[in-house]
């Protein structure tokens, strides 16, 4: 433990607290303590202070409370006579300074303008994003729940060149983690470097651009409080919880480069109550044991090419990291880039061209694994520009390998081609459409690593269900035709088998129970017609996934004896829940929202839930913003349904669940349905039609109240009894 | 990125002031562009001398006319994106995207918030993306979110033209549209526009940022039906759209 890291994490401190009261004292004089305060769309108020302290600031009077906070935590500089102890001083001083950047962030809100930018990305020059709304919080927090993202650096200064800046970022990317960056020195930050060498930034990209200010930290730690809030279920308040589950769940760190200040020391001390150590470039000295953080909790200097190697590893981060042998840089980043016709080498597939993906399960003895052949022109052998047939014809082989699992594998070639930088791809089946770059071809991309990519990331992620995988490229149309109608037969087998799956037709189904790092109680289970909750995971994913891991997150649950056929209990399923739930949840029913409901973890695509007076539920989804008929918005709702506890009258859902028979059916079904939001209404529209169809009610959609004729219980009671909507007419819901 | 709307009514000159705009723009080197015309009356590909096959009017008509059996088992958000990336006219100059016919009568919320994301996603991939738009904002509005750094509302050189000008002014205030800047373009005006057009632009609230002459190469190209492309580097108006653009400097 060094006493030079802790003095100037301790004076760091007490720099930002001067300059919180000081902000905050000019902020009151202008606009009196009434004035509103808060970041935009968030249910959470100002996250540190809400799940540290339980406060709700929202004025400006409010910060008052919280500076109060910040001074009390504040220790006396440490003087040449004291000598220990450090730690527990340096954290407090860290949390003082987390209170006091949050207080000056909240003020930047109340300017105008607002420093920062309401969009997901920079534009126009101005870079900084500043605090991430509720909306980008889920859909990210997801990304922390499933796996896709394990973690963020939080990364402060700038590096020595802007090169460097740019590799740091790539290789921060390629491991999957969110670069958070805030934090000027001399006036220069990473972001800045990165928009120099223009980069693109943005939530998109995983490259987020918080603020120049170094209290703009504040966004990365208030991001993961929200997280432990959200998905964590840890009270507001409950700040022991919410740190502990920012240790053990979320996987992140801090890198500083460049000299590092007082006020950078304080930060690192901020985020080592979080568990999150910080890695420096330059000599900031260390503090090597562990005690809060799981390995060390600083440690300087690391020369830049080691320096995020170094971070995984003091973070204790486990990344499945699947080298991909392809000369192109490799990751999810790289979707959603389009390859320019200016830009392009050759085009394969797509509008002018036939093109088929197709994957199939051979016998074991027929498979050679890791075999790649190109039947027909390589890269080299065409000219710039040239539009060729594309046939990727993809074998697999393996005793656990089932015939339900090759749509699975087939539909991922997709987003595991798009995550080669240079290589474009849309598409899938017999509608497929390729681009390779120059940039791509110059680095050396051949057609053939279209199956080097498939080769390595099939078994990088779905190694468990097969043993070997060969792969056939086919560029002349003499083959890709002749064997596209082989294809197309499977394909439309395919399509009849899937749309016939019932709950009846199986005696297994299948749990997720991914998002218990997120939401320890919680348990999905979903059946053949009821999609998990956050609408990635259907029956046959599930069924994949256990195969590809046995003991994972998605196991199978036998049925066994049926309690209640219409509630959808049974007896093998009760058991289940009640020793998954650790034994919060003794009964639960498939098929009601009002006795013993499926919980939620937070990653819903939609919250159903009761509305009383109108003997009806109304249905809101993820991305609508507005105020429901029930009161409250989808983030306050949210917080109702979330965190694996049971609350009748509410359930969180799948878009898809619901066109299912299933869909509460014990309830009475989609009949109850009275108000939607007008987005997702319109979405479902054939298949609300479809039902009061098979009803008898001609306009069943027109039926269903939307924000543009309802916003309270009143106007949905008024718009369903003078369209005469069959709600009202059937059995009480309780 | 940067973001030009060139908006106006009727016959003031959009379409080939958004034309001049992207041939100087090519010809500076200030790559790659993104053209989108976003008025279903004209014929922005003409100017520039393409020919379209498909509009996002069409792919949007075709996928809300399918309910299931979309091709290849896609999702409604894969067959948009997958149309929209095809349906792009691409030259060595500039990209197009035709936006194409107006809604019909119906609700179009979750066709035009996929529409939305696919667009933005798209626009992403250029430093430049100029759109030739219809005399109102409305639509603009509807189908992204994208911010516009410059808005250019062109007019002739009419008292009424230019308070036709001030209220799209107004308009786009009122609108969810993020716009940085906005001005004022005459066309076929003199420069210094007459004292009874500058007290008009100065009453409407206007900044005048630019005239461009009246113009003879324009009108024969405009009788001959040639592109913009045909026109020598000397027009006058294309002088004055290059000044226009170094003014609003964009780079």
């Amino acid at each position: 433990m060094s006493k030079i890291i802790a003095t100037r994490a301790i004076r760091g401190a007490h720099t930002l607290v001067a300059r919180a009261g000081q902000e905050l004292q000019r902020a009151l004089e202008d606009k009196g303590p009434g004035a509103r305060v808060e970041f935009p769309n968030t249910g959470y108020y100002l996250p540190i202070s809400y799940g540290m302290l339980g406060l709700k600031v929202e004025t400006l009077g409010g910060l008052q409370e919280l500076l109060e906070e910040a001074r009390r935590l504040l220790p006396p500089v440490p003087g040449d006579a004291l000598w220990l102890p450090y730690l527990g001083h340096t954290m407090d001083a860290g949390m003082a300074a987390l209170f006091a950047d949050e207080i000056i962030e909240a003020i930047k809100y109340t300017r105008d303008p607002v420093p920062y930018l309401p969009e997901t990305r920079p534009r126009d020059g101005r870079l900084w994003l500043g605090a991430a709304n509720d909306v980008i919080m889920r859909e990210r927090g997801i990304e922390f729940v499933d796996g896709t993202a394990p973690g963020f650096a939080a990364c402060v200064g700038r590096c020595p060149t802007n090169e460097i800046a740019v590799r740091i970022a790539r290789e921060l990317q390629e491991k999957n983690l969110y670069v958070f960056m805030s934090a000027a020195t001399d006036g220069q930050s990473m972001a800045g470097q990165l928009a120099e060498e223009g980069i693109e930034m943005g939530w998109e990209t995983r490259l987020v651009p918080f603020g120049d200010d170094v209290t703009a930290t504040i966004h990365a730690l208030g991001f993961s409080t929200r997280v432990a809030l959200s998905f964590g279920g840890a009270q507001p308040g409950d700040f022991e919880r919410v740190l502990r589950y920012n240790k053990n769940r979320v996987f992140a760190f801090v890198l500083a480069f460049g000299p590092v200040d007082d006020e950078k020391h304080a930060q690192a001390a901020g985020a080592i109550n979080f568990g999150f150590p910080t890695i420096a470039d330059t000599d900031i000295d260390s503090i090597l044991p562990s005690g809060i953080c799981t390995y060390e909790h600083v440690v300087s200097p690391v020369p830049h090419d080691k320096i995020v190697s170094k971070a995984i590893e003091v973070r204790g981060l486990k990344i499945a990291v699947t080298k991909v042998p392809v000369p192109v840089p490799f990751g999810p980043a790289f979707q959603g880039e389009r390859v320019r016709k200016d830009e392009m080498f050759v085009e394969l597939a797509g509008t002018s061209q036939p093109g088929f993906e197709f994957l199939t399960t051979r016998p074991l003895e027929e498979v050679e694994d890791g075999r790649i052949e190109v039947i027909g022109p390589e890269i080299d052998d065409v000219p710039e520009g040239a539009q060729l047939p594309l046939g990727v014809w993809v074998e697999v082989a393996g005793r656990q390998m089932q015939p339900d699992f090759e749509p699975i594998l087939e539909r991922h070639i997709h987003d595991l081609v798009n995550m080669a930088h240079g290589v474009f791809h849309m598409g899938q089946r017999d509608v497929n459409w390729v681009r390779i770059s120059k940039e791509a071809r110059e680095k050396g991309f051949k057609f053939r690593h279209l199956g080097s990519i498939i080769h390595a990331k099939y078994h990088g992620e779905f190694g468990k269900i097969f043993d070997k995988v060969q792969i056939r490229i086919f560029t002349r149309e003499e083959d890709v035709l002749g064997l596209i109608d082989r294809a197309r037969e499977i394909y439309r087998h395919r399509d009849e088998r899937i749309g016939s799956l019932t709950d009846e037709a199986v005696d297994t189904f299948y749990s997720c129970t991914l998002c218990q790092s997120f939401a320890p109680n919680h348990v999905c289970v979903i059946t053949p017609e009821r999609s998990g909750l956050c609408g990635a995971y259907n029956w046959l994913d599930g069924k994949a996934a256990n195969q590809i891991n046995p003991v994972g997150p998605n196991q199978p649950i036998r049925k066994g004896q049926p309690l209640d056929p219409v509630r959808g209990q049974w007896q093998g399923v009760n058991e289940f829940v009640h020793v998954n739930s650790h034994k919060t949840l003794e009964t639960f029913n498939a098929y009601s929202m009002i006795e013993s409901p499926m919980t939620s973890c937070g990653c819903f695509e939609c919250i159903s839930c009761v509305l009383p007076s109108v003997n009806g539920i109304m249905i809101v989804h993820r991305n609508y913003p507005g105020m429901t008929p029930s009161g409250m918005k989808f983030s306050t709702l949210a917080g109702t349904v979330g965190g694996g506890v049971q609350t009748p009258g509410f359930i969180g859902h799948s878009k898809l669940y619901i066109g299912s028979r299933k869909f509460i059916s014990a309830d009475g079904g989609a009949r109850r349905i009275v108000w939607m939001n007008k987005e997702l209404k319109e979405e479902l529209a054939p298949v609300l039609q479809r039902i009061g169809e098979a009803e008898g009610l001609r306009d069943f959609p027109g039926m269903i109240a939307d924000e543009t004729v309802a916003t309270t219980e009143e106007e949905v009671l008024a718009h369903s009894t003078s369209m005469g909507h069959p709600a009202l007419s059937m059995p009480l819901l309780f | 990125m940067a973001t030009i709307a060139i908006s106006g009514k009727g016959g003031a000159g959009k379409s080939t002031l958004a034309a001049l705009a992207i041939r100087w723009l090519s010809e500076n080197k200030r790559r790659p562009i993104l053209a989108v015309d976003a008025d279903s009356n004209v014929n922005l590909n003409d100017l520039l001398g393409v020919s379209v096959k498909e509009t996002i009017g069409n792919v949007r008509e075709e996928m809300m006319a399918k309910v299931s059996d979309l091709p290849g088992g896609m999702t409604k958000q894969q067959f948009l994106e997958y149309k929209i990336q095809a349906s792009l006219v691409e030259t060595k100059a500039f990209d197009l995207l035709a936006m194409g016919r107006p809604e019909g009568p119906g609700c179009y919320c979750y066709a035009n918030n996929l529409l939305r994301d696919v667009l933005d996603t798209l626009a992403a991939n250029y430093a430049y993306v100029v759109i030739d738009n219809e005399a109102g904002m409305e639509h603009l509005s509807r189908r992204t979110r994208q911010a516009i750094d410059s808005l250019l509302m062109v007019s002739d050189p009419s008292t009424r033209g230019i308070a036709t000008a001030g209220r799209i002014s107004r308009l786009v205030a009122e609108l969810d549209t993020r716009v940085t800047r906005k001005f004022l373009v005459l066309n076929r005006a003199a420069d210094p526009p007459s004292p009874v057009l500058q007290n008009a632009i100065g009453s409407e609230g206007l900044e005048l940022l630019a005239t461009i002459p009246e113009d003879g190469t324009l009108l024969e190209m405009d009788r001959q039906g040639t592109p913009i492309w045909s026109i020598p580097a000397s027009t006058p108006a294309l002088q004055a759209v290059g000044r226009l653009m170094t003014r609003l400097d964009l780079v």
